[in-house]
């Protein structure tokens, strides 16, 4: 039995409702308890700032960052943030560590660590290649890890959806969560993928997808239907169409409000549209193209069902990667940017391209202030995530550099000031004084992640959760962020305390120690009949199309470290 | 004026890392001094003075600083990295990336050097009176931009891609070179007076003047007319029209 006894911490803890209160935290054995003995390890957090330990909801960190890694050696040598990028030697404690947009795996982990984070769920598990990213989950350390899997452009999804099979399909997406030991299942330009087989892509919600007689909107209502049929923890994730074409916001509007009608079937939100920044665009072309903010703001605002996170992005390189093909192909073409291009079989596309977001560029500036403009213009933040896409907006190594824009209007006044006239005139935040205080950004950065994956023992300080708890060098009476933000910069980029599980990782912004992850994976209950019915289906699939058995195609418990089975029971 | 002069103890296998050898770290230190900076040898690091005899003759700035090295450097990585200011000479052959990332000051080298010579240079000047290997100012593996200012001189040959992904600055091969010379350039001149194969593919936009022989001349370029260049009239290409490029290429 460990116990240990976190004295003087000044708590910011949403899920609880405490906004920066002096208090003491107990744990036992990896958990947060009422009380301890006297004999508990103390540390003394000296009033400084406790939060949970941070919960990066949507991050591209295991899997098609191989991709990433090997189309960008160069990537290996950036060091654009010192201290959470470049290469470093490895010491008695850490392996060696390279890179920035990219960086080994054991680099994610430690510099997540540093930044006070303890969870991470990777945004796109393709099922074909799911073995992959749990061979990566394995290394990198200290971090609980889970995926949402891609059933966006499936072939078996279409055509339940096109035959009217709702049950087949749910067991479906429930051998498929099983298949690639997934979490929740995300969706990637509805059918996108598919057309990309064909050179082509789908312009909305209402345009069929080649062969299949099945339409953008039928696939996510279906797969809506059958994430909630099958209770799971979290709700569908969704990747609008139209991402990055200027005039895409009202695709995006439309999209939620197509979700109106889903109930949920769990206490969370019915639908999450991940990075909304390249989906919140209006004009025509990127001649006249400004921001979107405003319109899917206000929709947002007069929304209950739904989340959304930001996708912000950070100047400099970064690397997209993305199961939206097509996107990749304009990306590559506009850019003249290296392009490195997948096929997921029956399953998916995939692309990934380098590219370099400049201050200078009237286009890279307003994508800039799109971000920032969806989490200050959304009034409610337990609606907003906090997010760069990382890579593709940026690091995740700059979500301290992010966080002084959203808590310092002077701030962004500085960053915006060296940007084009015309830029500033595409885009509205010059006009913006919202600043948000710790409360606000501890709901985006842990309490909405905890209530959106469904996942009480996350994201929060109550008696019974997980003890991973960031501790920052920050008196907050004593600071003013609006002024300040250098040294909330600076406090944010190393905590003085990361713990996980009740174990010292992270001390004055330096590795102490690296224990291994949790993996959280869901396995839905379906009936046995409804299932073997599906797996003869399925069966004809991997016999006729597929390169791999099905034997060879599920992901195994040997390639899961400490894996945490999430059951739920579906409705039939 | 300082000088600093280096006699190699005897030869080494294992490769020195001498990315500290260069006269910003040198200027105004003492012999003791320079035997302590540490340089990587294999996967451990020594003081230099371990490998090197060190003398050094006055005290001044990095602009007034030259190094001599004595004896057989073929073993050693990464002479002048970085280096802004000051003289280096180099008597005998030279290992890998020798004035990688250099700013300014020069580098002379009398014997031939291995690959990488004056990659990603950004000023300086590097004078070569041997043969070099190959990647002569070019960019590491996955970079877009190779050498952007300074000037490469090779009194001899070079082997392949001479002045990949270049983009500024020049260089300057008075012998043959080998294949793909500037390959993927965006910038830059680059002049040889020798023999060359397949020039120039993927240039966006730079200069290329090849006064010898050209083997496979790439389908991809235009040709349009004549150009006089000191006196002496080259046929005129402009390409690569694969890649929308307005690179001139000049050859005889």
């Amino acid at each position: 039995m460990s116990e240990m006894l976190i004295k003087n911490a000044n708590v910011c803890d949403p899920v609880q409702g405490i906004n920066c209160e002096t208090m003491d935290i107990c744990i036992r054995d990896g958990k947060i308890v009422e009380s301890v003995s006297g004999s508990a390890k103390i540390i003394d957090a000296e009033g400084r700032l406790t939060m949970a330990g941070g919960f990066d909801g949507h991050t591209h960190s295991a899997g098609k960052i191989n991709v990433g890694r090997f189309m960008n050696p160069n990537d290996a040598r950036k060091n654009l943030v010192p201290g959470l990028s470049g290469q470093v030697a490895r010491t008695e404690k850490t392996r060696a560590q390279v890179g920035y947009n990219t960086p080994n795996t054991y680099a994610i982990g430690y510099r997540y660590a540093k930044l006070g984070y303890t969870t991470i769920c990777e945004a796109a598990i393709p099922l074909l290649a799911a073995r992959h990213t749990h061979e990566e989950f394995k290394e990198i350390p200290i971090l609980d890890k889970m995926g949402l899997s891609l059933f966006g452009s499936n072939w078996q999804v279409m055509e339940y959806i096109r035959d009217k099979e709702p049950e087949k399909l749910a067991a479906y997406v429930s051998w498929g969560l099983r298949a690639s030991r997934g979490y929740g299942v995300k969706i990637v330009n509805p059918g996108g993928g598919e057309a990309w087989g064909w050179g082509k892509n789908v312009s909305g919600l209402y345009d069929p997808v080649p062969n299949f007689d099945v339409t953008p909107a039928e696939i996510l209502m279906g797969l809506a239907e059958a994430n909630e049929r099958l209770q799971l923890p979290h709700s569908v994730h969704v990747h609008c169409n139209n991402l990055g074409k200027p005039g895409n916001y009202a695709t995006t509007i439309e999209t939620m409000k197509l979700f109106e009608k889903i109930n949920p079937s769990r206490d969370r939100q019915a639908l999450h549209v991940t990075h909304v920044q390249f989906n919140a665009y209006a004009g025509t072309s990127w001649r006249d193209f400004e921001t979107g903010a405003p319109m899917v703001a206000d929709y947002v605002n007069g929304a209950d069902h739904m989340t959304f996170d930001l996708g912000q992005v950070i100047f400099g390189p970064a690397v997209t990667m993305t199961a939206d093909g097509p996107v990749e192909y304009a990306n590559a073409r506009m850019l003249h940017e290296k392009w490195s291009n997948q096929d997921i079989e029956l399953e998916d596309a995939s692309g990934v391209v380098p590219l370099f977001y400049s201050p200078k560029s009237f286009v890279n500036a307003v994508q800039w202030a799109i971000g920032l403009e969806l989490a200050l213009l959304v009034k409610d933040p337990w609606k907003v995530m906090f997010t760069t896409d990382s890579p593709n907006g940026g690091s995740f190594v700059n979500y301290p550099e992010a966080f002084t824009y959203l808590m310092s209007a002077k701030r962004r006044e500085e960053v915006i000031s060296g940007f084009s006239k015309m830029a500033i005139d595409r885009m509205v935040l010059p006009g913006i004084d919202r600043e948000l205080d710790f409360y606000e950004l501890a709901v985006m950065t842990r309490g909405i992640q905890s209530k959106m994956y469904s996942m009480p023992e996350k994201g929060n300080l109550k008696v019974g959760s997980d003890a991973d708890i960031a501790i920052y060098d920050i008196l907050p009476g004593q600071i003013d962020p609006s002024t300040e933000y250098a040294k909330v910069k600076k406090a944010f980029s190393g905590a003085a305390y990361t713990l996980k599980d009740g174990e010292v990782v992270v001390k004055d912004g330096e590795i102490e120690a690296t224990p291994k992850g949790k993996v959280y994976w869901v396995n839905a209950k379906v009936p046995a009949n409804i299932d073997i019915a599906m797996q003869k289906d399925i069966d004809v699939k991997f016999r006729k199309y597929y390169t791999v058995s099905k034997s060879n195609y599920m992901v195994e418990d040997t390639y899961l470290q400490k894996p945490v089975e999430i059951a739920t029971e579906g409705v039939f | 004026m300082q000088i600093v002069t280096l006699s190699l103890k005897k030869p080494n296998k294992i490769p020195i890392e001498a990315d500290n050898v260069n006269p910003d770290n040198f200027a105004g230190k003492t012999e003791g001094e320079i035997k302590a900076i540490p340089v990587w040898y294999g996967n451990g690091q020594c003081p230099l003075g371990d490998f090197f005899n060190v003398s050094v003759e006055g005290s001044d700035s990095a602009e007034n600083t030259k190094i001599v090295f004595k004896g057989d450097v073929s073993r050693v990585k990464r002479i002048g990295q970085n280096m802004s200011a000051g003289e280096i000479e180099i008597n005998g052959n030279v290992d890998m990336h020798c004035g990688f990332g250099m700013k300014g000051g020069k580098i002379v080298i009398n014997g031939d050097a291995d690959s990488w010579l004056g990659c990603e240079m950004m000023g300086g000047e590097i004078v070569l009176n041997g043969n070099a290997s190959y990647y002569v100012g070019s960019g590491y593996r996955g970079e877009s931009c190779g050498m952007r200012g300074g000037k490469i001189t090779v009194n001899g040959n070079t082997r392949d891609y001479v002045g990949e992904h270049m983009c500024g600055g020049e260089i300057i091969v008075k012998g043959n070179v080998g294949l793909l010379p500037a390959i993927s350039n965006n910038g830059g001149k680059i002049v040889i007076e020798g023999n060359a194969t397949m020039p120039a593919s993927e240039m966006k936009s730079g200069t290329v003047i090849i006064k010898g022989e050209v083997s496979d001349l790439l389908p991809s370029y235009k040709e349009e007319g004549t150009e006089e260049v000191e006196g002496v009239i080259y046929r005129k290409f402009t390409g690569d029209v694969n890649v929308g490029g307005k690179g001139v290429l000049l050859i005889k």
